[in-house]
């Protein structure tokens, strides 16, 4: 135990020293103060300031991984380097820490998020515009007729000046009643949660913004239920073509290529792509002399506390996470093991034929990286199949996972003397009593060890389940970070918890283990001389 | 009881067994001896059919246990196996070890099952050891320890497979002591031994096992005193032979004690025997010249109590009894005084000394 406690302590300690390096930099995110320097941010001197877009041709660019910028980057700026994110929040991370210098992204998204934040601001407001319309499968024509009737009707009957107003020229976040009678089936609708305001957010652990709405009210103009999943922006033309979901309204941006997959509504929007950069970075912001003191550190850490964790109920949000998580891996786990017998059992006997199946199937398993065999469940095998994502990864893992606990069974039986097995059969046991008395109590023992640490990878594995849209511990915090661009709570907040979760899982398992310790039974002072 | 007809085994194609055919009645206590790899312990695991036979049939209690109808695992729930490596359960206590059958197989209840281990327990000398582990236990209590989980089933016959082969020769005695028990008290058994004496003493039939089949059987007088076919007498008047070689001059004396002591060890030889053999040993090599190849042989047979020293040589003919040569002849005094008889020949280029070693 003292073990244990010292690793505890250690831990705070490293977390402590984390703290510090962050906070003692005045690196500030949501409530920082313009102008401070930072040693990590690449330095540019006054004569290499931005002053136009023009002046990215050789610098290195931000990207949302699969947004229409990268073409128009790729052909505008052939001499720069561009860097692909996966979500909003990485990107504005990106530019924060000096990742790259600048970043194509909606202007719309960008005014809520300078709203907030005064480090950041246009390089270039309007670059040029875009049409964004919403996502249909092509073979869905009669739903998109009814949305283009719908969008139609809304453009004249003013409900539709009136949601540009609210969200996108006055930044209001709250979400109007709207009346559905909800008789008439459901419709599932794709969206990016952290795609940012005005279009979607997260906001008292709830979806708002323009997107949100308009899906809402083209749900109560069909009379259906709105079912809003969570999905990430690679995936969301993957998503309507496998029918995983009915259509998509998450911004996206009208294209030829995307065209060619999917059929698009009318447009419902016109998007300004933006270049945004550092302030200090752009030369028509002077650096301007502080005139705000630096906030003492611990205040500036409860404020990032109480912001990234306390408002809006974020930590709900970390505790569903939690408890998918936990529950993904523990099901996944049940079955993974169950599955891994069988397996084991198969390449166990003697019939040739099982022997090559379980053969076959160990070397698929260990040799494709679960995240693609995620996908390929999901997007793949279940593509006209509507099922649970969290069932998927359930699958997922726990079909990786038979594949390592079938041969770490198959290692601890072949590791028992025969004599063991030869004893029992001689003892008038059948083969199975004597797999199940003799056998299998001996060989959990031995593989308890190194089950311990399968299972505790399985649980990080999990991470990655964000890709066919379950809100996990991980995504959890992606959202929160698409919220308050602050890396450092989420993130740490996560890592400590996944530690715990390990940590206590592992705790568990070895109380098991000492519990199958058949000496821990002894019983004491047992009369014998009677 | 036990009945085998045209019992044939083959590994490959190797015959171990051929054509066995035997019969046991209740009660009878039938050893199994013979030399190594002549099919005895493939016998004897032929008739719980830990090995399946190739072909012939076997009856337990006119049951024909290789039809396809028999229940096997409940023939061999009357039928025990004692393992020359113990085989205890190593998950289980001691108890565990002893109630685990009765109480999956025999459907009896944990306390009933309990006491009747605790009783068997005290039967071979271990009670105290009910909660001890087996890998808390010394070679001979294990094997004790799985006698009496056989006890515990009630079988109607014990088999043994060299039960005393694995063991450190001081704890030999303590299960021997405990098969003679049960000898006594009239269980049916089939033991595979090397353990003559006890063979001898304790056995109602003896099989002399050699070539795959039933070589020669008979009462132990017949077989011990006056065994009637050349092998048999071979095997019984040179029970036990041991070799040494020795190729230089460097050679490990303590090796070679440690081997020779091992080997009066395992016959039970006397202390006397003992010192006598290493004093002669040590003198006759004292005395060689020529280390080029040498070849010690100690044989000890069991009839005669007597054990015979054999000292090879190759080289040119030198006769080391030859009195006078030397300075002083007190090695030669000291060989004398520890044989009771001592000659010398000269075959193949070969220095032949032939002792009967004294102490007997």
């Amino acid at each position: 135990m003292k073990n244990k406690a010292l690793m505890v302590v250690l831990l705070f300690i490293i977390l402590l020293s984390l703290v510090g390096c962050n906070g003692g930099n005045g690196k500030l995110t949501e409530s920082s103060t313009s102008g401070q320097k930072d040693t990590k941010t690449t330095v540019i001197n006054e004569s290499t300031k931005l002053k136009t877009a023009a002046d990215l041709k050789d610098k290195r660019i931000g990207i949302l991984l699969g947004s229409v910028h990268d073409a128009y980057a790729t052909k505008t700026y052939p001499q720069a380097q561009l860097l692909h994110y996966k979500s909003l929040p990485d990107l504005i991370l990106g530019v924060k820490s000096g990742k790259v210098e600048a970043a194509f992204y909606n202007r719309e998204t960008l005014i809520e998020i300078f709203r907030n934040d005064n480090e950041l601001a246009f390089l270039e407001e309007r670059v040029y515009l875009i049409p964004i319309g919403i996502g249909f499968n092509k073979q869905n024509s009669g739903l998109r007729e009814q949305f283009n009737a719908f969008l139609k009707q809304s453009k004249e009957n003013g409900v539709y000046d009136d949601m540009v107003n609210r969200w996108i020229n006055n930044g209001i976040t709250d979400m109007p009643v709207i009346d559905n009678p909800k008789t008439n089936g459901v419709l599932i609708v794709g969206m990016v949660s952290d795609k940012g305001l005005p279009f979607a957010i997260v906001k008292d652990n709830k979806l708002v913004g323009f997107d949100v709405e308009l899906s809402e009210r083209f749900a109560a103009y069909l009379g259906k239920e709105l079912k809003l999943v969570d999905t990430e922006f690679g995936s969301l033309i993957a998503a309507v073509s496998t029918n995983k979901i009915d259509m998509f309204a998450s911004s996206v941006m009208i294209t030829e290529e995307r065209k060619q997959q999917i059929d698009f509504s009318d447009p419902y929007y016109e998007l300004g792509v933006s270049v945004f950069a550092l302030k200090k970075n752009i030369a028509q912001y002077d650096e301007q002399p502080d005139t705000v003191t630096a906030i003492p550190f611990i205040k500036n850490l409860s404020d990032r506390f109480h912001n990234n964790i306390i408002r809006e109920n974020r930590y709900l949000l970390i505790l569903d996470g939690l408890k998918t998580t936990a529950v993904i891996a523990l099901v996944a786990a049940i079955f993974g093991t169950l599955l891994g017998a069988l397996v084991c059992f198969m390449r166990m006997s003697r019939n040739r034929l099982a022997i090559t199946i379980a053969k076959f199937y160990i070397s698929i398993m260990r040799g494709i990286p679960v995240l693609v065999l995620l996908m390929i469940i999901y997007y793949v095998v279940f593509a006209s199949i509507d099922i649970n994502p969290s069932l998927v990864a359930v699958l997922a893992f726990g079909m990786n996972f038979a594949a390592y606990v079938s041969e770490m069974f198959r290692m601890s039986i072949e590791s028992i003397d025969n004599g063991q097995t030869e004893a029992g059969i001689a003892g008038g046991f059948t083969k199975t009593q004597t797999f199940l008395y003799i056998i299998m109590p001996q060989a959990i023992r031995r593989a308890l060890p190194v089950y311990k640490g399968e299972f505790i990878s399985l649980v990080k594995m999990t991470s990655i389940v964000g890709y066919i849209a379950v809100q996990d511990l991980t995504k959890a915090s992606d959202i929160i970070r698409s919220r308050t661009f602050d890396a450092f709570f989420p993130l740490i907040m996560v890592a400590v918890l996944y530690f715990l979760v390990s940590w206590s899982l592992a705790l568990v398992l070895d109380y098991m283990e000492a519990r199958s310790n058949p000496k821990r039974n002894r019983k004491a002072g047992r009369v014998t001389n009677d | 009881m036990i009945k085998t007809e045209h019992l044939s085994k083959s590994y490959g194609g190797l015959m171990v067994l051929k054509d066995v055919s035997a019969h046991i009645q209740k009660g009878e206590v039938v050893s199994i001896i013979g030399p190594s790899g002549t099919g005895k312990s493939t016998f004897l695991r032929c008739v719980n059919l830990l090995e399946i036979p190739s072909s012939g049939s076997i009856f337990i209690d006119n049951t024909a246990l290789l039809a396809k109808t028999t229940n096997i695992p409940q023939i061999r729930q009357k039928v025990g196996m004692v393992f020359q490596s113990f085989n205890l359960y190593s998950h289980l206590s001691v108890l565990g070890n002893l109630t685990i059958g009765p109480i999956k197989l025999l459907g009896k209840s944990k306390a009933i099952a309990e006491s009747k281990a605790l009783e068997l327990l005290k039967l071979v000398g271990l009670a105290e050891k009910a909660d001890s582990f087996p890998d808390e236990l010394s070679g001979g209590q294990k094997q004790r320890v799985a006698i009496a989980r056989c006890l515990a089933m009630d079988p109607e016959v014990l088999l043994f497979d060299e039960p005393t082969s694995a063991l450190d020769p001081t704890m030999v005695s303590e299960v021997l002591a405990v098969i003679r028990g049960l000898a006594k008290a009239g269980m049916t058994m089939m033991i595979v031994t090397h353990e003559m004496e006890f063979a001898r003493n304790i056995s109602s039939r003896v099989f002399y096992m050699d070539e795959g089949i039933i070589y020669e059987e008979g009462t132990p007088q017949q077989i011990f005193e006056n065994p009637q076919k050349e092998k048999t007498k071979t095997f019984i008047n040179r029970i036990r032979s041991f070799n040494y070689h020795i190729g230089s001059k460097n050679y490990d004396l303590y090796a070679m004690n440690a081997e020779i002591e091992a080997f009066c060890a395992k016959h039970l030889l006397p202390r006397k025997v003992f010192s006598n053999v290493l004093l002669l040993v040590e003198e006759v090599l004292g005395l060689q010249t020529e280390f080029s190849d040498i070849m010690l042989t100690f044989a000890y047979s069991e009839k005669s109590g007597q054990l015979e020293f054999v000292f090879e040589s190759v080289g040119i003919s030198e006769n080391p009894l030859e009195e006078g040569v030397r300075d002083d002849d007190i090695g030669l005094m000291l060989i004398k005084g520890t044989c009771e008889s001592i000659r010398y020949s000269y075959e193949n280029g070969k220095n032949i000394l032939l002792a009967k070693v004294k102490g007997k």
